[in-house]
């Protein structure tokens, strides 16, 4: 966030709600880590141009438009897919969003939502079973391969949730939760995980 | 040591450890027991048969059966917060310090003074509620009630907080087996090799079912190395789960199972960071029902005496939990079943003193085993049992008509079984009368439902691996996961399952139950033949037969045979009930799980919230909302204080306020323009790039919907915001209206009331601030940016923000918006380019009462009833266009001159309260609906003026300026005389607006 030379602190999305620690009496199942600084951008393909957008993303981003319930990633950004004819573009610069998204006007309607979304990355042996006491998604690796995503609700709380590539423990799964709402999320998620014990980091991946 | 404390102990066998001994207490007294007892054995291993008192008669009870089903061993388990009523003890495991009481008596349970019911029984027979008690009316609720209420019921609830956690939680797979007998087992097995996700349920702690209770043999080896091998083979299989001490309750459509784990039941308290328990939705794609069956009680005079038990819960007793359940025996068998007890009772060294059969025609066999145990055949039945807290004897009638009476302590009844078909009825659909096995059996299945084994009538140990193998094997296949080849099915030791069950004996002195939990006898359910009502709907609620919590696992049956004789028809003839979820009792706290108190939904949070905090704001919840009330000084002890202080600091000064909570949706497209012209009752085609506008949305029926400001940021780009009560629905009804209205609109809408917080800057130097606080190069003065002018600014020396004049105080004021990260640097921000002027943060009191100084609808009006006329926006209603709603508001009731419309009031008595609710009636009137006027939405006490104020609904408002009426509030005892006025008290004529 740093590149606008300004004097004001941005407060992350998990800040006040959640800091890196351990959360258990024993165990390690579940490593949350806490995504902030990401450019998140919702794009809505004009009419017609659904086409043309792929083409400008496939050649700026080198990545695909997803038609379906399904999130593409390279290095640097990931597109979701969320909905019939939408997607989420996240970056993993907040200052480059708008830049990535600069001449998409006429394909899409482009709003920023970098600050709008609380993001963590949840992985572990225990990641599943942690998601399963809220998430109504079946998240075998036969029913939610990588790269699957699905717009869903943890807890009350609309979620859009993906699996990203494998990790050393298994499956990773990257979770999108609104704003104003990350408070009670936490509170699910740390009574969910305890059990299973809960290591929470933080940092740009 | 067992022999010393526990009296009735076996030596050794069973399925208990004898090396971890257990203390727990029953009635305040201290006792042992073993680990894997469950409260049931460990004090009938005490030599505890009494239990409890019944429900109606409050007749001594004890412990009928070994499972889920008992209607008599009903105990207040635990202490203090965590005390659970009502609840079994022949399915509560022993835990070190288990404590348990007795119910339903006083003062003690071996002497009780309402048993005295027993003796008033004609008064309290069924139906006796609608009759004994039917006059003088007003007795019912004085007298009758409130004295049954204390006679009748169970046990008490804690009345406490729980202080445990609980869960909810999802699964799937593709099979699910229900049931952790052999036939679920098998089926778990079969299904589990083919590679299909399998989910393997029992309400047990220890999976088997029955093999854990019966003496059996498979291939030729004790079943327990059968039992073994299998529970290995599926503990190795990764795609099977089991779950233990999990009860599937419930069967919802879609293949959707409700289950509750009972985690922590089984211990004095949940482990750290444990639930108590958890339930489940388990969606499966496939599921074999393999939950065994239920033995069936006989009714005869005494039936309900402690000792009296049934027969396969004698040999669970004896052989799972190496328990004596009696030292004299007696049993009384209406099919093949019981003699195996009576075998296994010799066995454990048990004096069976009698097989009482009524069948001619015992198979030999059967017959030498009493020969060998030396227990006398009576052809004959149990006619009566003797003995009220403890058996003593029971009285024996041959075929010929002769009587015996036989010494005895426990009878062990053996009827027959049911299938326990519950979750195949769960659906709507009714078991079928199968003549073979004089029991109902599943009829039409759920979707994806099979059902295996007892629970689909088939009562053998063989019958049940071979259902389970088969039944598993083709819910997979049928799902594609085939299986290589068949394993050939296990062999069984012999067994003998025939029956000619025996629903009553007549003739026996005293009660003969049906129904021992709610404590219905054969001559209720006599007595609602002789009053008419037969049909088994009208039975079951006339005598409360099956209704208690055990939904009649052990009478159902025996109610329609009784009923069935009565009307000389059959048992089919005479119906079933169905049965509906839970299967067994489930506990609220597992339904809610994590969802309580203040996780009850999910709390919202502005992102200027710990901001606020600083501030030592009050908050208040507004929706899922938690925003900024008022920000009390020290020193200011009431709430009204620190509002006038920041009323009247916006007012003279300069104020500042989160308004992030509000919606905003950003509108896209090139006919954005024209989206909004349809969906706002106002213009929106001439609002210039740069210019905000306020807006009126109303719904297809003509009522106001919502209000608020919409901005043009580009040609074809808007921003809409919303009421912060109405944002969800105002994005649903927009995207409503794209996609089912106007499809063919070029228009994309997004919300975007996450990104952005927002803050009003408003009063007098309001301006001022904001120069301080917005990059030097954006011109902030009156004439570049006037009134309603919304543009892109930036702040903090680069920050990408929002600048818009707009106004809802009535003051010369502004909204800022930055990104959510940046709303506490905004407000700090805000607050120092501030302090000069003396800065103040305000609340949502505040902003509540300049709104109606300004006489502003917001919430209390837009009520969903009302109109743009009733509100004073008529005007607002575009006649150049077409519009959502438009047709609709000039429906007659809604233009009538009459229609109360909205008016400002003040008390004549300048030191009155107003109070929203109350209701306008002339003076002099009586307060009667007859002569309601309307009514007072808002009030509000303005400092400004030094007196309540107040907006509200008068017919014929507008015309009545000056008049005098009355605000009557019966509730809160109020009757003011008010002045009827106009309802902007500040600055009519809005030059504070545009300074």
């Amino acid at each position: 966030m740093g590149e606008i030379g300004t004097t004001w602190t941005a407060r992350g999305a998990w800040s006040g709600i959640v800091a890196p620690g351990v959360f258990s009496a024993s165990g390690a199942g579940v490593n949350v880590q806490l995504r902030e600084g990401l450019g998140i951008a919702s794009l809505i393909a004009s009419r017609e141009q659904e086409p043309m957008l792929g083409r400008a993303l496939e050649s700026r981003l080198g990545l695909s438009l997803p038609t379906g319930p399904s999130a593409v990633s390279s290095a640097s950004h990931t597109l979701v897919w969320a909905g019939a004819g939408q997607w989420l573009l996240v970056a993993a610069s907040r200052a480059g969003v708008a830049e990535d998204c600069a001449g998409l006007a006429g394909l899409a309607a482009v709003a920023l939502q970098s600050d709008g979304r609380a993001v963590l990355t949840l992985s572990g042996t225990m990641a599943r079973k942690t998601l399963a006491k809220g998430c109504m998604v079946d998240l075998h690796p036969r029913a939610f391969p990588v790269g699957m995503t699905a717009l869903t609700s943890i807890a009350y709380i609309g979620v859009q949730l993906w699996r990203s590539e494998d990790g050393p423990d298994g499956a990773v799964y990257q979770i999108m939760v609104p704003r104003s709402m990350a408070g009670s999320f936490w509170s699910w998620l740390c009574a969910s995980g305890m059990e299973f014990g809960l290591v929470v980091a933080t940092g740009q991946d | 040591m067992s022999a010393s404390t526990q009296p009735f102990r076996r030596d050794d066998g069973g399925l208990i450890d004898r090396n971890r001994p257990l203390s727990f207490r029953f009635d305040d007294r201290a006792y042992q027991g073993f680990d894997g007892d469950t409260l049931a054995s460990a004090l009938l291993a005490n030599g505890i048969r009494l239990v409890g008192r019944s429900f109606k008669y409050h007749r001594p009870r004890g412990i009928l059966s070994a499972g889920a089903e008992e209607p008599n061993a009903l105990v207040e388990l635990r202490s203090g917060a965590r005390r659970e009523p009502n609840t079994r003890a022949t399915v509560t495991e022993l835990f070190e310090g288990l404590e348990a009481l007795s119910q339903n008596r006083w003062p003690s349970l071996a002497f009780d003074l309402l048993s005295v019911n027993s003796l008033l029984g004609p008064a309290l027979q069924a139906g006796f509620y609608y009759k004994t008690f039917m006059w003088p009316a007003s007795f019912w609720e004085k007298l009758y009630e409130p004295l049954i209420r204390r006679a009748a019921g169970l046990g008490r609830a804690a009345g406490l907080e729980d202080p445990d956690h609980y869960e909810k939680a999802f699964a799937f797979c593709d099979v699910l087996v229900i049931g952790g007998g052999p036939a679920g087992i098998a089926a778990a097995l079969a299904a589990g090799r083919s590679g299909a996700r399998v989910i393997l349920c029992d309400e047990d702690g220890r999976f088997g079912g029955r093999l854990l209770a019966e003496r059996r043999e498979i291939d030729g080896q004790p079943a327990a190395v059968w039992l073994s091998a299998a529970l290995a083979e599926l503990a190795s299989l990764p795609d099977v789960t089991i779950m233990p001490r999990s009860t599937v309750f419930g069967v919802y459509d879609h293949g959707v199972y409700g289950v509750v784990e009972r985690v922590s039941d089984h211990l004095a308290v949940p482990p750290p960071h444990q639930p108590r328990q958890r339930s489940w939705r388990i969606t499966a794609r496939r599921a074999v029902l393999a939950a065994g069956a239920i033995e069936r009680p006989i009714v005869f005079a005494g039936n309900d005496t402690p000792g009296v038990m049934l027969a396969g819960a004698v040999r669970s007793y004896l052989n799972r939990f190496g328990v004596l359940p009696g030292r004299e025996a007696v049993v009384f068998t209406a099919g093949d079943d019981g003699w195996t007890t009576a075998r296994d009772l010799a066995a454990a060294g048990v004096r069976v003193a009698a097989v009482v059969d009524p069948r001619s025609g015992i198979d030999p066999a059967l017959t030498g085993l009493a020969g060998r145990i030396g227990a006398r055949i009576i052809t004959g039945a149990v006619a009566a049992a003797a003995g009220g807290r403890a058996l003593r004897a029971v009285t024996v009638r041959e075929a010929s008509g002769r009587e015996e009476s036989i010494a005895c302590d426990l009878l062990a009844v053996s009827n027959g079984w049911n299938p326990t078909l519950h979750l195949t009825s769960h659906q709507n659909t009714r078991p079928v009368w199968d003549e073979a096995i004089h029991a109902f059996v599943p009829g039409t299945m759920p979707v994806g439902l099979s059902v295996a084994g007892s629970a689909a009538g088939r009562f053998s140990l063989a019958e049940a691996l071979a259902d389970g193998a088969r039944l598993g094997r083709e819910a997979a296949a049928d799902i594609g996961f085939d299986s290589a080849a068949e394993p050939a099915t296990p062999i069984t030791d012999p067994e003998g399952v025939a029956l000619s069950p025996v629903w009553r004996v007549k003739g026996g002195k005293g009660k003969a139950f049906v129904d021992f939990q709610n404590d219905v006898t054969d001559a209720d359910i006599e007595l609602a033949a002789r009053e008419g009502f037969k049909p088994v709907e009208h039975l079951k609620r006339y005598t409360t037969l099956g209704m208690a919590t055990d939904q009649g696992k052990t009478s159902n049956i025996a109610g329609l045979a009784i009923m069935a004789e009565q009307t000389g028809q059959t048992i089919p003839q005479t119906g079933t009930t169905i049965f509906r979820p839970p299967y067994t009792p489930v506990a609220i706290g597992a339904l809610a799980g994590h969802h309580r108190g203040r996780d009850f939904r999910p709390t919202r949070m502005s992102p200027t919230h710990s901001w606020s905090q600083r501030q030592g704001a009050v908050f208040i919840e507004a929706g899922a909302w938690m925003r900024a009330q008022y920000y009390p000084r020290p020193g200011e002890t009431d709430w009204l204080t620190s509002v006038n202080r920041e009323v009247l600091a916006v007012r003279n000064g300069v104020g500042l306020c989160d308004v992030s909570t509000l919606g905003k949706i950003d509108i896209q497209g090139a006919d954005a323009a024209d989206f909004l012209e349809r969906v706002y009752c106002n213009g929106f085609k001439a609002l210039q790039v740069g210019k905000a506008r306020y807006g009126l949305m109303l719904r297809e029926d003509g009522f106001v919907m919502d209000d608020g400001t919409t901005s043009r940021l580009g040609e074809t780009h808007f921003l809409m915001t919303t009421t912060t009560a109405n944002a969800g629905k105002v994005m649903q009804h927009l995207e409503f209206c794209h996609q089912v209205l106007w499809p063919r609109l070029d228009v994309r809408m997004v919300s975007v009331s996450e990104h952005w917080a927002q803050a009003a800057i408003a009063g007098p130097k309001a301006r001022a601030v904001l120069q301080g606080v917005v990059d030097a190069e954006h011109d902030i003065s009156n004439e570049a940016f006037p009134y309603l002018a919304a543009r892109a600014v930036t702040v903090g020396g680069g920050i990408p923000a929002r600048l818009f004049r707009i106004s809802f105080s009535g003051e010369l004021a502004y909204e800022l918006a930055v990104p959510a990260g940046y709303g506490e640097a905004m407000m700090d921000a805000v607050m120092a380019a501030g302090s000069a002027h003396g800065i103040t943060p305000y609340g949502t009191e505040a902003l509540g009462v300049m709104r109606i100084e300004k006489g502003h609808v917001a919430g209390n009006e837009l009520s969903g009833q009302t109109t743009a006329r009733d509100l004073g926006l008529g005007k607002m209603m575009s006649s150049k266009k077409d519009y959502l709603g438009r047709l609709m508001a000039r429906r007659e009731a809604l233009v009538e001159a009459e229609r109360p419309c909205l008016i400002g009031f003040r008390p004549v008595d300048p030191a009155q309260r107003l109070r929203a609710g109350a209701h306008f009636i002339g003076i002099g009137k009586p307060a009667t609906m007859q002569h309601d006027e309307g009514y007072m939405t808002s009030v509000a006490y303005s400092p400004v003026l030094g007196h309540w104020i107040g907006l509200g609904l008068l017919k014929n408002g507008p015309q009545r300026i000056g008049e005098r009426i009355r605000a009557v509030d019966p509730v809160r005892e109020g009757d003011v005389e008010i002045e009827i006025c106009s309802p902007v008290f500040v600055d009519p004529e809005g030059t504070r607006l545009h300074g």
